[in-house]
């Protein structure tokens, strides 16, 4: 379990706003085994968010190298891009964002189906994956019909149902009160340990700080702190 | 597998957004309604008038000697074998007619007019117009019939009636000029034909005896379905070796050139009814693409690809045209079966008359037409989808992300 999951050297990312570049990321260089939980923390335009896209395969990098479970990104195209996506990273977002004329069932399954997996196995490991999360009696609701929290574990749930080798959350407890994040994040950190979960968040929050074994702190596009918690 | 999950998540967003979708269904099915109407009203009108023209003693085929069509009379005629049979399967032919057909003039005790004298059997007029004309006075009894009958008009003209005589005078067949007196036996009325000033029928046997010749110049037959009047017709050049045998389409191009137009028409009105739906639909299909961005976005992180966002679009889009096309065509169906007794145009029969049609228009809609207004439709829901799902397809996974 100790497989390098990404490998970045030297990236950097500039945006242009209104003619004025602003620098995201400035020669980071980052690396993630495989079964550890990362936390990429720091103040707004730090970078953190940035760099999680571009783990991600969701944003490019203007210079440098990355590489997903050895794999280089910057050759692939769009297309090999959302297919890597499909296969080996999960996401959570900040505004759950699942798709409201599914249901919790459904919402977990489609990322099966994209995958081309079959109807009944579908089913299955999608109702498996709401199971795990405790979530078997809303399997039939919608997302306008839970609650923040019960959204976000069906997220959580459509992340991991495809068993990816990184799971990406982005702020996952900017919606969620104090009780559901401590839920959310005892739920990832059983994952990480139960099943190797490797996971990267990115977050301001210092409660889901708290839950990572390894704390990354940027500041002005670059790796300020880079420390291992020790319990 | 991904064309499933894209029929899944179209359909149920129509349901989403139910009150915004209904009215676009009702729409479709309102424009739909409306192609199919003035579809079949025009291809009412364009029946009726190659029913005209078919029944305007032209038939689907005729059969003339060579030149007649140049210089009709006598001399252009052609002998009939009294037991002939048209070689046309039984199944394909509605009637046909022997005649005679030629120049004379027409003499009252105070006009004198042209007319064409057409010698006819009457029992075998039946696919003519004359089988519906209404006739004041008495029809010609048989083939031996010495009477007449004439057009209304043309007995205004003439200041004659039922009943009172009057002198034909044409060209035998050995050239001279014959004469003979007849009886008025009555008038008809061929509303919107254009016959009336110069048809006068008798007779076919009186006008052979009259002409001095046991010859007919045209054989007129009807079929019970236009398409097959090619094949027919090939059949029939066999038969009738030396004599021209022309379907309705060489004889009166002019009225071909009409129908054929009318095709035109039919689908002109089709694409601008539902060429102006399509605005609407685009404007509905990008104002839903723009609610979803977010969604769209989150899909394409998630690893759908364009292809399926593309087709996600295009299917909701053939969706609402399908819902909106099925029940406007049945509401078209209905209001067929209501108008199954025509459509009165009574009120401008007369500006109608000098077009060629009736009082009475009879809408038609054709299997084939329906199968086109589906298609079609299909089509233009295809078209609509192209820039809502153009659109879709630009929204990048970064603005999900970034919630």
């Amino acid at each position: 379990m100790s497989g390098e999951v990404v490998m970045a050297r030297g990236l950097t990312r500039v945006y242009q706003e209104e003619a004025v570049p602003v620098h995201a990321l400035r020669g980071v260089d980052f690396s993630l085994s495989s079964s550890e939980f990362v936390s990429l923390s720091g103040p707004s335009g730090s970078g953190k968010s940035t760099l999680l896209n571009i783990v991600g395969g969701l944003d490019r990098q203007d210079e440098g190298i990355i590489e997903l479970d050895g794999e280089e990104l910057a050759p692939l195209s769009e297309g090999d891009l959302a297919a890597l996506r499909l296969r080996k990273i999960g996401f959570v977002f900040q505004a759950y964002n699942l798709v409201p004329v599914l249901s919790a069932l459904e919402n977990v399954e489609f990322i099966l189906q994209l995958q081309g997996v079959g109807s009944a196995e579908r089913k299955e490991r999608a109702g498996e994956a709401l199971k795990s999360l405790g979530l078997s009696e809303l399997q039939d609701r919608r997302p306008g019909e839970m609650s923040g929290g019960q959204q976000q574990r069906v997220a959580i749930a459509r992340a991991i149902v495809t068993n990816p080798v990184l799971l990406l959350a982005d702020e996952p407890s900017a919606n969620l009160d104090s009780e559901t994040t401590k839920e959310l994040m005892e739920l990832l950190r059983n994952l990480n340990e139960t099943q190797g979960m490797t996971i990267i968040t990115a977050t301001h929050d210092p409660m889901v700080m708290g839950y990572a074994k390894r704390q990354v702190h940027l500041r002005d596009g670059t790796v300020e702190r880079d420390e291992v918690v020790t319990d | 597998m991904s064309a499933n999950l894209a029929f899944q998540l179209s359909f149920r967003n129509i349901l989403r957004h139910r009150r915004r979708n209904a009215m676009l269904f009702a729409a479709v099915a309102v424009a739909v309604l409306g192609s199919s109407l003035s579809m079949g009203l025009v291809r009412g009108w364009q029946y009726d008038m190659l029913d005209g023209v078919v029944g305007n003693l032209t038939g689907h085929i005729k059969v003339h000697a060579p030149g007649y069509l140049d210089d009709p009379g006598i001399q252009r005629g052609f002998e009939l074998a009294s037991d002939y049979q048209p070689d046309v399967p039984s199944e394909d032919l509605m009637g046909w007619a022997p005649r005679i057909s030629v120049p004379a003039v027409i003499l009252s005790e105070r006009e004198t007019r042209g007319i064409q004298l057409v010698g006819i059997n009457p029992s075998a007029e039946s696919i003519s117009f004359l089988d519906k004309v209404v006739i004041d006075g008495e029809n010609l009894s048989g083939p031996g019939d010495g009477r007449m009958i004439i057009g209304k008009e043309l007995a205004r003209q003439l200041k004659t009636r039922v009943g009172l005589r009057l002198v034909i005078m044409t060209q035998g067949s050995d050239g001279l000029t014959r004469e003979r007196g007849f009886r008025i036996a009555g008038t008809y009325d061929a509303e919107g034909t254009g016959l009336e000033k110069a048809y006068v029928f008798s007779g076919l046997q009186t006008i052979q005896s009259l002409l001095d010749t046991e010859n007919v110049t045209e054989v007129s037959i009807r079929l019970n379905e236009e398409p097959k009047k090619l094949s027919i017709q090939a059949l029939l050049v066999d038969f009738f070796i030396g004599l021209e045998v022309m379907n309705w389409e060489e004889l009166n191009p002019q009225a071909a050139g009409l129908y054929l137009f009318t095709d035109s028409i039919i689908y002109i009105f089709f694409f601008f009814i539902m060429g102006a739906l399509i605005f609407g639909l685009v404007n509905t299909l990008i104002a839903s693409v723009m609610e979803r961005t977010k969604e769209f976005g989150m899909l394409r992180a998630l690893g759908m690809n364009r292809r399926t966002i593309v087709l996600e679009v295009v299917i909701e889009s053939v969706l609402i045209m399908t819902f909106g096309m099925i029940f406007g065509l049945v509401l078209a169906y209905f209001s067929f079966l209501g108008l199954e007794d025509g459509l009165n145009l009574g009120v401008w029969a007369e500006g109608l008359e000098s077009f060629g049609m009736r009082a009475v228009l009879y809408p038609i809609m054709r299997v084939d037409d329906f199968v086109t207004i589906a298609l079609m439709s299909l089509f233009m829901g295809v078209l609509a989808s192209y820039w809502p799902a153009k659109r879709a397809t630009r929204i990048t996974p970064l603005e999900a992300m970034r919630g």
